[in-house]
This record gives C-alpha cells, sequence and structure tokens, in this order.
C-alpha cells in the first residue's frame, strides 16, 4: 500500500554528477601526461593514457545506466532533452581526454621548446574552463533545492559567464600558439606536425564543450 | 445467539478495517516529517496516534453518514433488514481481502474505493439498482477525480509561493521567517474552522459563521504570532546542526575498507569490477565528506536554515494531514459497522441513524492500534525511502492535501487521501520541487479506480452467498 513511495523515480542528478566526477578524471590526468611526454617517459604516457581509457569507460557505463533509466514518464524539474544534452556534453568531454592520450601513444612525441611555453598555457587554460563547469555540476545539489532559481542560481550564472570568458580566453592562446606552431613545421616531422594538430584540435575541443555544458545550465536556471 | 455472532463478527471487521487503516495509511501524513528529522519516530507515533483519534472522534462523522446511509437506500432492505447487516458485513470482509491482496501485489488501491465499491456492489445486485443512490455515488466517484486534481492545484501554488517568495529572494532565511507566520496563520486557521464548526453538535458551542470565523482568527492570530517569535529566536542561537565529531579511528577504518575494496577491484573483471568501482567511489566520497563536514555545512547553510525553519511547519501540516486522515477514513470502518449494529440492535431499519460516538472512538482506537502495531514500521520505511520530500516541499503537499481532505470531509465525501497526496506531491514536482517523479503512478492509480470497484462488488457478492448461507433463514 506504499503508493507513496512508487512515486518517487530514481533522481538522474546524483548519477550525472558520478559521471562529471569519473570525466573531470580523465581530464585531470591531462596535465601529467604532458609533464611525461616533457620528461620523455613513454611508459608513463602509455599508463596515463590506460588510466584515462578506463576512466571514459566507466563515464560510458555511468551515462548508459542513467540513460537506461530515464523513462518518459519521468518528471523533472528540468527538461528530459536537457538533461540528455547535459550528459552527452559531459561524455563527449572524456571522449575528447581520451582522444588526446590516444594520439600521444601513437608515436612518441616531443614537446618543443618553440611553442611549449604557449602549449601548457593553452593546456592550462583548457582545464580551467572544464574545472568551472565541474564546479557548476557539483552545484546542482543546490540548484535543485533553490529550484533553480534565486542565489544559487545567480551564483551558477556568474560561473556561466566566467566558462565563456574562458574559452574565449582559450580561443586567443590557440591563435597564439598555432602561429608559433606552424612556424617551427621543419622542426619536427610530417607525422608529429599532424599528430600536434589533432592533440590541439581536441584540447581546444574541451573548453568548447564546456562551455556548450555550461550554456546547457544557463537554459535550466530561472534568473531574474 | 445468532445476532450476537454476527454482532461480535462485524465489530471484529469494523475493528480490523480500522486496524489496516492505521497500519497503512497513517504513515502518509507523518513519514516525510520522520524521514526530514523533523520528529523523532516515537514522538511522530504519538502525535499522530492523538491527532487520528481526534480527527476520527470529532470529526469523522459526517463522512461515516455518507457510507452508512447515503450509498444504499436502506428501506428497500425494510421488510428484512437481515440482509442489509449480512451486506454490510461481507462488504467489510471483502474489502478488506481486496486491501491484503493489492497490498501484497503492491497495486495503489484505495481503501475510500474498495468499501464504496463493495456497497454499490452488493446494494445494486441484492437490492436491486434503486436500492443505489446513484447521484450520491456519482457525486462520490467525482470527488475521486476531483480530490487529487485540487490537492495538485493547492501543492502547486503553495510550492510556487514558497519558491518565488523564499527561494528566489535576495536573503532565503530572512524571508522563510517572515512568511513562516503566515503559514502558521493559515494552518491553525484551517484546523480552527473545521473544530468550531465541529464544536457546534458535540459540546453545545453554538457559534455562528461570523463567530466561528471571528474565533478562528483570533487562535489563528495568536498561533502566529507565537511562531513570530520562535522563529525570531532561531536568528540568535547557532542554527548549525551539531557535526558529530569523527575521531581518527573512523577515518582509518574508511581508509582501509577503500584500499580492500580496491584489491577486489584489482582481482576482478567485468560486472563485479563496475560494481565494486561504484563503492570504492561511495567510500571516497563519505571519506571525503567526513573530512570536511564544517565546510559542507558552510557553504550550503542558508537552505539548510530555510529547511530547518520549515521544519516546524512540516510538524503542523502532517498534524493537521493526521486528523484530515482520521476524520475521513474512519468512515470506511465506522460506516458499515454502525449501519448493521443499529439495525442489529434495534431490529428495524432507521433511514437516518445518527452515527454513534461510541462507534467513532471504536474506529478511532482501531486506528490508534493499528499504527502502534503496524504503521509505525511504515512510517520508518517512509520516510526512510522518501528523502526528496524535504520540509519545505513536504509542507507544501502535506497543507495541500491535507485542506482537500478537511474540505472534502466537511462535505461528507469519501475520498482517498494518498491519492490526494499524491496529486498534491505531483502538484510540488510540477512546481520544480522535485528531482524525478514517476508518472507511471498516476496511470495505475487511474487503473486501480477502474479495477477496484467491480472487485470490490464481486467480492461481497461472493462473500454475502456465504454469509447468507451460513445464517440466512
Amino acid at each position: 500500500m506504499l503508493t507513496i513511495l512508487s512515486l518517487f523515480g530514481r533522481s538522474p542528478f546524483a548519477p550525472l554528477k558520478s559521471h562529471m566526477e569519473n570525466v573531470s578524471r580523465c581530464v585531470l590526468k591531462l596535465r601529467p601526461l604532458f609533464e611525461a611526454m616533457e620528461a620523455m617517459d613513454n611508459d608513463a604516457i602509455e599508463r596515463i593514457a590506460v588510466e584515462i581509457s578506463e576512466q571514459e569507460h566507466l563515464a560510458d557505463l555511468t551515462k548508459n545506466d542513467i540513460r537506461n533509466h530515464l523513462p518518459k514518464s519521468l518528471f523533472m524539474p528540468i527538461d528530459r532533452s536537457n538533461l540528455l544534452k547535459i550528459l552527452s556534453i559531459q561524455d563527449s568531454i572524456a571522449d575528447c581526454a581520451e582522444d588526446i592520450a590516444v594520439v600521444a601513444t601513437l608515436k612518441p612525441l616531443k614537446l618543443l621548446p618553440s611553442f611549449k611555453q604557449d602549449f601548457y598555457h593553452f593546456l592550462d587554460k583548457n582545464i580551467e574552463a572544464f574545472h568551472v563547469v565541474h564546479q557548476i555540476i557539483h552545484e546542482l545539489h543546490d540548484l535543485l533545492e533553490s529550484s533553480f532559481g534565486g542565489l544559487e542560481a545567480e551564483r551558477v550564472r556568474i560561473m556561466i559567464d566566467d566558462v565563456a570568458f574562458k574559452e574565449h580566453e582559450v580561443d586567443l592562446i590557440q591563435r597564439k600558439l598555432l602561429k608559433n606552431f606552424y612556424n617551427a613545421e621543419e622542426e619536427m616531422p610530417y607525422s608529429s606536425f599532424h599528430q600536434w594538430q589533432s592533440i590541439f584540435k581536441a584540447l581546444g575541443d574541451i573548453s568548447n564543450l564546456s562551455e556548450n555544458l555550461a550554456e546547457s545550465i544557463r537554459m535550466t536556471l530561472v534568473l531574474k | 445467539m445468532m445476532e450476537l455472532t454476527l454482532i461480535i463478527l462485524i465489530l471484529l471487521a469494523g475493528f480490523y478495517m480500522s486496524w489496516s487503516i492505521g497500519a497503512n495509511d497513517v504513515a502518509n501524513a507523518m513519514g516525510t516529517s520522520v524521514g526530514s528529522g523533523a520528529l523523532t519516530l516515537r514522538r511522530a507515533v504519538f502525535v499522530a496516534a492523538i491527532l487520528e483519534f481526534s480527527g476520527a472522534f470529532f470529526f469523522g462523522s459526517h463522512v461515516s453518514k455518507t457510507v452508512q446511509s447515503g450509498i444504499i437506500n436502506a428501506e428497500i432492505f425494510a421488510p428484512n433488514p437481515q440482509i442489509l447487516v449480512y451486506g454490510m458485513l461481507s462488504a467489510l470482509i471483502a474489502a478488506g481481502a481486496w486491501l491484503q491482496l493489492a497490498s501484497y501485489y503492491g497495486w495503489p488501491v484505495s481503501t475510500t474505493h474498495t468499501i464504496v465499491g463493495s456497497l454499490v456492489g452488493f446494494g445494486a445486485l441484492v437490492g436491486g439498482m434503486e436500492a443505489i443512490y446513484w447521484d450520491h455515488v456519482g457525486f462520490i466517484i467525482s470527488s475521486w477525480i476531483l480530490s487529487p486534481i485540487l490537492g495538485g492545484i493547492l501543492g502547486y501554488y503553495i510550492f510556487t509561493l514558497l519558491r518565488k517568495q523564499i527561494f528566489y529572494a535576495s536573503d532565503p532565511v530572512t524571508a522563510a521567517k517572515k512568511l513562516t507566520p503566515i503559514f502558521v496563520f493559515f494552518v491553525i486557521a484551517v484546523f480552527a474552522i473545521v473544530l468550531l464548526f465541529e464544536g457546534i453538535g458535540n459540546h453545545h458551542l453554538d457559534l455562528t459563521t461570523p463567530e466561528v470565523f471571528f474565533w478562528a482568527v483570533c487562535i489563528a492570530g495568536v498561533g502566529a504570532v507565537i511562531s513570530h517569535f520562535i522563529v525570531a529566536r532561531i536568528e540568535h542561537t547557532p542554527v548549525e546542526k551539531p557535526h558529530p565529531v569523527y575521531g581518527p579511528d573512523v577515518i582509518t577504518a574508511l581508509e582501509k575498507a577503500g584500499k580492500h575494496l580496491r584489491r577486489v577491484q584489482a582481482a576482478t573483471a567485468g560486472e563485479v569490477q563496475y560494481n565494486v568501482s561504484f563503492l570504492i567511489e561511495e567510500v571516497d566520497e563519505i571519506n571525503r565528506s567526513v573530512r570536511r563536514t564544517a565546510e559542507v555545512a558552510d557553504s550550503h547553510a542558508e537552505y539548510q536554515k530555510v529547511e530547518q525553519i520549515f521544519a516546524f511547519l512540516q510538524i503542523m501540516s502532517a498534524c493537521l494531514m493526521a486528523f484530515a486522515h482520521g476524520a475521513n477514513d474512519v468512515a470506511n470502518a465506522i460506516g458499515p459497522l454502525s449501519a448493521s449494529i443499529a439495525i442489529l440492535t434495534s431490529g428495524t431499519i432507521a433511514a437516518s441513524a445518527p452515527v454513534p460516538t461510541w462507534a467513532l472512538a471504536l474506529g478511532g482506537a482501531g486506528i490508534v492500534v493499528g499504527l502502534a502495531t503496524w504503521g509505525w514500521r511504515v512510517i520508518e520505511t517512509i520516510g526512510k525511502k522518501i528523502t526528496e520530500l524535504t520540509p519545505t516541499r513536504g509542507f507544501a503537499a502535506e497543507f495541500g492535501a491535507a485542506t482537500t481532505i478537511v474540505l472534502a470531509s466537511r462535505l461528507g465525501l469519501p475520498i482517498s487521501t494518498t491519492h490526494t497526496l499524491v496529486g498534491a506531491v505531483i502538484g510540488v514536482g510540477f512546481a520544480r520541487g522535485i528531482g524525478a517523479l514517476n508518472l507511471t503512478t498516476t496511470r495505475d492509480i487511474v487503473i486501480s479506480w477502474i479495477v477496484t470497484v467491480p472487485a470490490g462488488a464481486s467480492l461481497t457478492i461472493i462473500f454475502y452467498f456465504v454469509i447468507n448461507t451460513l445464517f440466512g433463514t
């Protein structure tokens, strides 16, 4: 006779947060990955790539779990399609991190001094953008409590603006990085050149996706 | 001799029905207050027992009268009143059996619908179509559809009000403090109006309608002022809940647990490994939260304070809900019981016999016994499982549902308290208050509406023929 119990569905928000944790573990391994590359430690690169790929797999499992338990009849305070979009963007971020790790293992790469400084700058800004959006997902609990409005929404809005700004900064750094990179084309074989290009592309995608994710969350807010 | 056996059987069946109401449905009112920590289990059971009993005793007569003489036209049975007694008894037994079956399979069946279905089935098949007041029955059935909708609308608007005025305010805690006396005023006013209108009959308190409203406003005003001071005092005392201080042994134990789980993870593959990785994550999460309890509490302090303030309001709305539940649902047991006892003791059919006070007391006692023997377990279960209904959400849902039920009880309409509460919770959900609502429940409820009435009716007929062959002349 516990009718009232059956009314409460399985909330997807806690698994969504734990999915984001998995994604964040992928992204946070990128810095050690490139540090290992700088130190020419190929074993470490391989190991980190495997770790990232494992985390990505865990993220996939969580993602499938959320999707499997999201029937049409589940009524949530945010749009179902929006939730699925948030989930799929989070997952794409993990995919990006995995792509980067895979490209880095294909053939030993050298972090050339001509663009090393800019590259680390670029890498860190991307991770920073992701970090802010990670914080936003962490705030989901409070957003739910405040029904996506008020102080908490304001706080999240500021963070969303921050992500957008960081993404813009990434674009500026990327321009500078690419200039130096193209100028250094003679210093590396074509295969390395292409590998680097793929890595830049995927890294830039992390901040782009972070911005998309932040914008999807903005859609759920009630702002004055 | 035969009559004595019948009386005992009817008393037992009626008591069983009220026991089952107390065992299963009281949790709807009290469960979330226990879950949110506003009340301890012991206090919740105590408060619920008092309010369920007084709801049944002081306010249960309207709906009981409807069930007793508003569905079946007793005069049809005047030549042979025994038949009506058998019918009422079989309706009670059938309803009890159907509820057992439904709770075994987990169907969202309502006690009220079962009893009404049983009575209609018996009346229509044994006494003929003209034995049923079809217009009354139509009215009752439309109230089954309207009550969840009204509960939902109230829940929606109450929570929208909370959301706009408190959660969207720049200072949620101050806003909550300002609004609390107003809510207290309305909760007490609903309570007072109900009790004062009722006081007329039972305690010879002859008040005219304006007088009732005057006194209700006075009492509610006093309550609001008191609540204002209570809430104002919260500000001065530190509101942070004292966090249990964990010793270093707890942290080391947690770390050990994590280490062992990692070993399991390394040694396994596939699904086991996947599940273990979740466990590890959970252990790590607990580990982190144990270390940082103070920090976390700080960042969520303002919403926590709002919930703390609303814990008081939730207790009040839960009380109103328990009262309304007692008032409405006691009829399911007492209506058929008092109808048949009246016939057995007087030997004739009185078209509009009043509901005897002792019967209401019996029903109330049955509910309390049900609560004490089994209901507390259900309260505990609900409290543990429904964590989403925090005090603000719980208050909105319970106040919306309780107001609807009180209104229906006053109109003498037997409605399902559970379905009304479901409607109110969905209303809160539609106001973006709840993380995930399973709307298939509404479909199941509609199916249960359609199935319960014929099922109750056919079971009653079966029991009627059994009883008729055992006792019949």
